[in-house]
C-alpha cells in the first residue's frame, strides 16, 4: 500500500501575521507549518536538506479534512467539518499542537450529512468572520465573543468561495450562482448566473462557480463556466479570459492584475483586457489555493492536489518547491 | 709571349728540318744514338742558368744581325750585299747555337720529370706500408680488449664470503700466506673449497633419499594391509542385511545417506543437517529433504583435496572456526575450497573450473496443500564459494491463462522473498575478483541461467554470511556462528516460502478469473450492488509497455514500481467510456497491495496528472487511508475500481449513465469530491470519504 501522502491534496493555506510562517491544510486533517525564514534568509552553512519540508505537521483530533484557513492578528482559524477551530499562533508554532483556544460548532441538518466549512473570510475593520459552508449558508460570527451574528441564506448548493469589499460581500456556489450581499442589510441584492451566459458557459465541465472576488468596480469569477471579468454595476461580462483550464478554483485581484488557477497546468496572471501576463507552471493537478503577501517579503504560494507547494518570490517564475509530505 | 711562341715554332720547324736532314744524311742509328747520349750527358753537365744567359745573349746577337742586315738592305749596295751574306752566315751559326740550347733544355726537362715521378712512387709505397701497420695495430688492440673482457665460469659460482672462508677452510686449502697476497690464488683456493663442500652435501642428499624410499615402502606395505581388510568388513556388513530386513531397521539406507552427507561440502552439509532435523520434527507433509548427485565423483574430489590439504591448511584460517561446530568426519573435506586455479589452463577450461559445482547437491521439497510443491536444488560452487539454487514446481491443478501461469513461473516466485534479494548477483564480495582472476570478463549474473541463482537466503540457510547489505533483517549485520544462523534461516525460509507459495497460488486463481473477465466478489465485503462496467481485457505487459504511458510516470518517478514487479494491463468499459488500468503487483503480494495507474477515455483522456477525479480513485485504490481494516486483494481492488468508475460516470450527469446508486451529495467540498465510499445503511448509500 502506498502512503496516502503521495496523494496529498492541499485545500487551503495562510500566512502567519508576521509573515514568517506558512500554514497549509490537507484533506487528511493535517496542518503543515513551514518556516519561511530558511527560504528568505538562507544561511548556507545551517541549511539542512529538509529545509523545504514542514517544520511541524499537526493532525486534527477529528482527522476531518481541513477545508479552509484564515489568520487574524492572534489566531489561526481552521475550517474543518462541522466546526471552526481557533488556535493561538504561539501554540501553532509549538511542536505539539494543544487544544484549540476556541471552537464554533455548526450543526448539520442530519447525522449522515456533514457541513464543510468550505471558505473563511475575515473582515478586519468589522472584526467579523464570514464562513461559507457546505449547508448552502453563509454564517457571520463576531470574533470578540464567538457569537453567531447572522446567517445568509440564498444559495441552493454549497458555497465554494467568499470575498468582501467595503459593505459588499460576494459568494460563489456549486449551484452556479454568484451572489452579491449587502453586509448591512444581510440581504442578497444582486446575482450573476454565468452558466446562463453563452459567452462563458461550459456545460461539459459544469455550472458550478469555484471562485469569485470583488474589486472596486469589477468582479472576477469562474468555475465550470469560463473565468470572466464582470462589471460590478451593470453585471455584464466585459472580458472573458481565454485560458486552457478545466475548471477555476482560485481567482483574485492584485495590482491591476487577475490571478487565476484551477484544473490547469499553470497559474495565470491576466490583465483586465484579457492578455496573459505571466504563466506560472504549477506542480498540482488542480490548484485549490494560492495565497499572496507583499510584506515583509513578496511571496506567492500555490497549492492543490499534490504533495508539492510552489513558492514564488517574484510572481514571475517558480523558484522553490515546498514538500508537504 | 707571342713572340716567344712564334720563335719556338720557328725553331721547331728549323729543328725538324735539320733533324730530317740529319736522318737523311747519316743513315746508321748508332750515330744518332750516340749524339743523343752525348747531348744528354752534356745537358747534365751544363748549368741551366748559364745556358739561359747564353741563350739570351745569342738571341740579342741575332736581333742585332737582323737589324744590321735590314740597314744594309736599305743601302742596297753591292758591298752591302756581301756584308749581308756574311751576316747571314753569322746569323745561321747563331741559330744553330740556339737550336743546340733548345735541345739541351728539352733533355733537361725530361730528366727532371722522370726524377719527380720516381720520387712520387716512393712516397706512395711508404704510405701503403703505414696503412698496413696501423691496421695491424688496431687489430691487436681489439684482441687485447677481448681478452680483458673475458668472463670465467667461476664468477657465476656463488662462493662463501671471504671471512667465513678463512675461518672454516683448512689451512692447506686456504693457504693464507699465498692467497692474502695473490688474488688469483685466493680465487682458486675458494673454488677448491666450494667443490669439496658440494661433494659432501651431494653425498648427504643421496643418503637421505635412500632412507625416505625405505620409509615409503614401509607405509605402502601398511596401507595394502589395511586395504585388504576392507572387503572383509563389507562381507560382514552384507551378512547383517537379512537380519536388518528381518528387524525392519533402515540402518543401511540411513547409512547411505549419511555417507553421502559426509561427502557434502560443509555449507550444504549444514543445510542438510538442519533441514532433515526440521523434517524429522514436522514430518513429511511440509518438507522433504534429500541428497542427489554423483557420489563417486564426490569421493574422487574428496581424495584429491586430501592430497592438497597439507599445502592449504595453513592459510585456510576462517574454516577453523567452523570446525568447532561440525562433525569431525566432515573435517577433511573443507580443503578443496582452497584449491588453486592453475593459470596454465586454457580460458575455456578455466571458466568451467571456476564455475564448477560440487557433484553432490541437496534437494529440498516444500509442500503446501493440494499437492502443490516446490523443489529446490541447492548446489555449492566450489571455487566461488557460494550456494546457487535451481527449482521446479509441481502443481496439482492445470493452469489456464497466460498471465496466471507467469505468476507461478520463472524466477517470479522466489524473487524478493526477502526485501532486495532478487538473486541477480553473487552475495559474495570476492566473486568478481575470482572471476577476474580466471580471466572471465562477464559478470556473475551472465552465468545465472546456467548455474542457478545465488539468493542471499540460500547462503544464510547454508550458514554462509557474507555481511551483504540486505537491510531487511537486522541480524544479517551481526556476526553469528554459522550453525545457529543456518538453523534460524532454514525455519524462517520454509515458513516464508510456504506463505509465498500459498499467496501465489491464490493470486494465480484470481488472475485466472480476471483473465477470463470474471470478477468474483467476496461475500464478506457485502457489495450487493450491480457493477455496470465490465472487464474486457486482462493481459500481462512488459516494463517497456508499462513505463510508456503518462499515467504510470508518477509511480515510477516516486520509485514505487520497478521492473521487478509483475505488470498487467486491464481494460474496463462501460458504454462509451473506457478505463485503462496498468496494475503493478509486487512479488511480495499480498503483503504489498497491487498499485493501479488509471487512464480514462471519455470526453477526452484523463489521468491522475490532469484530472483530480482519476487521482481520487487512484488514492482510494492504492492507499489504505480509508482504514476499512480489510485486507486488499487484487479482486477487491478491482471491485473498488469498478464501483468508483460507476460513481464517477454517474455523477457527471450525462444521460448515457443514469444514476443507479444512492448517494447523498453527488459532489462535496471545494475539491468536488465524488462519493466513493459505501456505507451499509438501508440498501446502502455512497458518501464522500
Amino acid at each position: 500500500m502506498l502512503d496516502k501522502i503521495f496523494y496529498n491534496t492541499v485545500l487551503c493555506q495562510t500566512f502567519s501575521p508576521c509573515g514568517k510562517y506558512l500554514v497549509a491544510g490537507n484533506i487528511y486533517g493535517q496542518l503543515a507549518v513551514f518556516d519561511l525564514d530558511n527560504i528568505f534568509n538562507p544561511v548556507i552553512e545551517l541549511l539542512t536538506p529538509d529545509y523545504n519540508k514542514p517544520k511541524h505537521i499537526h493532525t486534527l483530533e477529528s482527522e476531518n479534512q481541513v477545508c479552509s484557513l484564515v489568520s487574524t492578528e492572534n489566531f489561526l482559524i481552521v475550517g474543518s467539518v462541522n466546526e471552526i477551530l481557533g488556535w493561538n499562533w504561539k501554540s501553532v508554532i509549538h511542536p505539539k499542537l494543544g487544544k484549540p483556544a476556541w471552537t464554533i460548532r455548526i450543526q448539520p441538518k442530519s447525522v449522515i450529512e456533514k457541513c464543510d466549512i468550505n471558505y473563511l473570510w475575515y473582515s478586519e475593520e468589522e472584526g467579523k468572520l464570514y464562513a461559507g459552508c457546505g449547508d448552502n449558508n453563509i454564517y457571520i460570527y463576531n470574533l470578540e465573543d464567538g457569537r453567531l451574528m447572522s446567517k445568509l441564506e440564498g444559495h441552493e448548493d454549497y458555497i465554494h468561495c467568499l470575498h468582501g469589499n467595503g459593505n459588499q460581500l460576494i459568494s460563489a456556489g456549486e449551484d452556479g450562482k454568484v451572489l452579491l450581499w449587502d453586509t448591512r442589510t444581510k440581504k442578497s441584492h444582486n446575482k450573476i448566473e454565468p452558466y446562463n451566459n453563452s459567452k462563458v458557459a461550459r456545460p461539459d465541465i459544469g455550472k458550478w462557480m469555484g471562485a469569485a472576488a470583488l474589486g472596486d468596480d469589477w468582479i472576477v469569477c469562474g468555475g465550470g463556466p469560463r473565468l470572466a471579468l464582470w462589471h460590478l454595476r451593470s453585471l455584464d461580462a466585459v472580458t472573458v479570459f481565454d485560458i486552457p483550464d478545466h475548471g477555476i478554483h482560485v481567482s483574485f485581484f492584485h495590482d491591476d492584475c487577475v490571478f487565476a488557477g484551477g484544473a490547469a497546468k499553470h497559474l495565470y496572471q491576466l490583465s483586465y483586457s484579457g492578455d496573459i501576463r505571466v504563466e506560472l507552471p504549477v506542480s498540482s493537478t488542480t490548484v485549490y489555493s494560492a495565497v499572496l503577501r507583499t510584506s515583509p517579503h513578496k511571496v506567492l504560494t500555490i497549492a492543490g492536489s499534490s504533495p508539492e507547494i510552489d513558492l514564488c518570490t517574484t510572481f514571475n517564475y517558480r523558484d522553490q518547491v515546498l514538500h508537504f509530505r | 709571349m707571342g713572340k716567344d711562341d712564334t720563335s719556338t715554332k720557328k725553331r721547331r720547324k728549323l729543328n725538324t728540318t735539320s733533324s730530317s736532314d740529319n736522318n737523311a744524311k747519316q743513315t746508321p742509328v748508332d750515330i744518332y744514338k750516340k749524339v743523343v747520349e752525348f747531348e744528354e750527358a752534356e745537358a747534365q753537365l751544363r748549368s741551366a742558368d748559364k745556358d739561359a744567359a747564353l741563350f739570351k745573349k745569342i738571341y740579342q746577337d741575332v736581333r742585332q744581325i737582323f737589324a744590321e742586315i735590314a740597314e744594309l738592305k736599305q743601302k742596297g749596295t753591292d758591298e752591302a750585299k756581301e756584308k749581308i751574306n756574311v751576316k747571314r752566315v753569322e746569323a745561321s751559326l747563331h741559330l744553330v747555337a740556339l737550336k743546340k740550347l733548345n735541345r739541351l733544355e728539352k733533355v733537361r726537362t725530361r730528366a727532371g720529370r722522370e726524377a719527380l715521378h720516381k720520387e712520387k712512387q716512393r712516397v706512395d709505397s711508404t704510405h701503403l706500408l703505414l696503412q698496413n701497420l696501423l691496421y695491424e695495430a688496431d687489430h691487436l688492440n681489439k684482441e687485447v680488449t677481448k681478452c680483458l673482457q673475458f668472463k670465467s665460469k667461476d664468477e657465476e659460482i656463488e662462493l662463501i664470503p671471504l671471512e667465513e672462508f678463512y675461518k672454516e677452510a683448512p689451512s692447506e686449502i686456504s693457504r693464507p700466506e699465498v692467497t692474502k697476497a695473490d688474488e688469483h690464488q685466493l680465487q682458486l683456493a675458494r673454488l677448491e673449497w666450494e667443490l669439496r663442500q658440494r661433494r659432501e652435501l651431494a653425498g648427504a642428499c643421496s643418503e637421505l633419499v635412500a632412507s625416505k624410499e625405505c620409509v615409503a615402502a614401509a607405509i605402502a606395505a601398511a596401507r595394502s594391509r589395511l586395504d585388504a581388510l576392507s572387503p572383509h568388513l563389507k562381507d560382514v556388513l552384507k551378512a547383517t542385511k537379512p537380519l536388518q530386513e528381518c528387524l525392519a531397521l533402515r540402518l543401511d539406507e540411513k547409512r547411505d545417506e549419511i555417507r553421502a552427507a559426509s561427502l557434502l561440502p560443509p555449507p550444504l552439509f549444514l543445510l542438510y543437517a538442519n533441514a532433515s532435523a526440521y523434517y524429522d520434527a514436522l514430518g513429511a507433509n511440509n518438507v522433504v529433504v534429500g541428497i542427489s548427485g554423483d557420489e563417486d565423483e564426490a569421493k574422487r574430489l574428496d581424495q584429491l583435496s586430501n592430497v592438497e590439504s597439507e599445502l592449504v591448511v595453513s592459510n585456510d584460517s576462517d574454516s577453523d572456526q567452523e570446525n568447532n561446530y561440525e562433525e569431525p568426519r566432515d573435517k577433511k573435506k573443507r580443503h578443496h575450497r582452497g584449491t588453486k586455479i592453475s593459470r596454465e589452463e586454457k580460458a575455456e577450461a578455466k571458466k568451467k573450473e571456476v564455475l564448477k559445482k560440487h557433484p553432490l547437491n541437496v534437494k529440498l521439497t516444500v509442500k503446501i496443500s493440494e499437492g502443490t510443491a516446490l523443489n529446490l536444488i541447492f548446489s555449492y560452487m566450489i571455487h566461488l564459494k557460494i550456494v546457487v539454487v535451481k527449482y521446479t514446481l509441481e502443481l496439482s491443478l492445470p493452469i489456464i491463462g497466460v498471465s496466471a501461469a507467469d505468476v507461478l513461473n520463472g524466477d517470479c516466485i522466489l524473487n524478493e522473498l526477502y526485501i532486495g534479494d532478487n538473486g541477480n548477483d553473487s552475495p559474495h564480495p570476492a566473486t568478481s575478483y575470482l572471476l577476474n582472476a580466471a580471466g572471465i570478463v562477464e559478470d556473475f549474473n551472465y552465468f545465472i541461467p546456467e548455474v542457478g541463482r545465488p539468493y542471499i537466503w540460500a547462503q544464510r540457510m547454508c550458514g554462509l554470511d557474507f555481511m551483504a547489505v540486505t537491510g531487511d533483517e537486522k541480524k544479517s549485520n551481526i556476526i553469528q556462528p554459522s550453525q545457529s544462523l543456518s538453523v534460524v534461516s532454514v525455519e524462517n525460509f520454509i515458513f516464508t516460502l510456504k506463505k509465498r507459495l500459498k499467496s501465489r497460488v491464490e493470486l494465480m486463481k484470481e488472475l485466472q478469473n480476471l483473465e477470463s473477465g470474471k470478477i468474483i466478489p467476496e461475500k464478506s465485503l457485502g457489495f450487493p450492488l450491480r457493477l455496470s462496467g465490465s472487464l474486457i481485457h486482462w493481459q500481462s505487459v512488459g516494463w517497456n509497455e508499462y513505463s510508456q504511458p503518462t499515467s504510470t510516470s508518477f509511480l515510477i518517478s516516486e520509485g514505487q514500481v520497478s521492473a521487478d514487479y509483475m505488470l498487467y494491463r486491464a481494460i474496463i468499459t462501460r458504454q462509451s467510456a473506457k478505463l485503462v488500468a496498468f496494475v503493478a503487483v509486487s512479488s511480495d503480494y499480498p503483503k504489498k497491495a497491487p498499485l493501479f495507474s488509471l487512464t480514462l477515455n471519455w470526453n477526452g483522456t484523463h489521468t491522475a496528472g490532469t484530472s483530480d477525479d482519476i487521482r481520487d480513485i487512484e488514492r482510494i485504490i492504492n492507499t489504505n487511508w480509508t482504514n476499512d481494516g480489510k485486507k486488499s486483494t487484487l479482486t477487491t481492488q478491482m471491485e473498488k475500481l469498478l464501483t468508483c468508475l460507476d460513481i464517477l460516470l454517474e455523477t457527471t450527469g450525462s444521460l448515457e449513465f443514469p444514476p443507479d446508486k444512492v448517494m447523498f451529495q453527488p459532489v462535496r467540498g471545494r475539491n468536488r469530491m465524488k462519493p466513493y465510499r459505501f456505507i451499509k445503511q438501508g440498501t446502502g448509500v455512497f458518501v464522500q470519504y
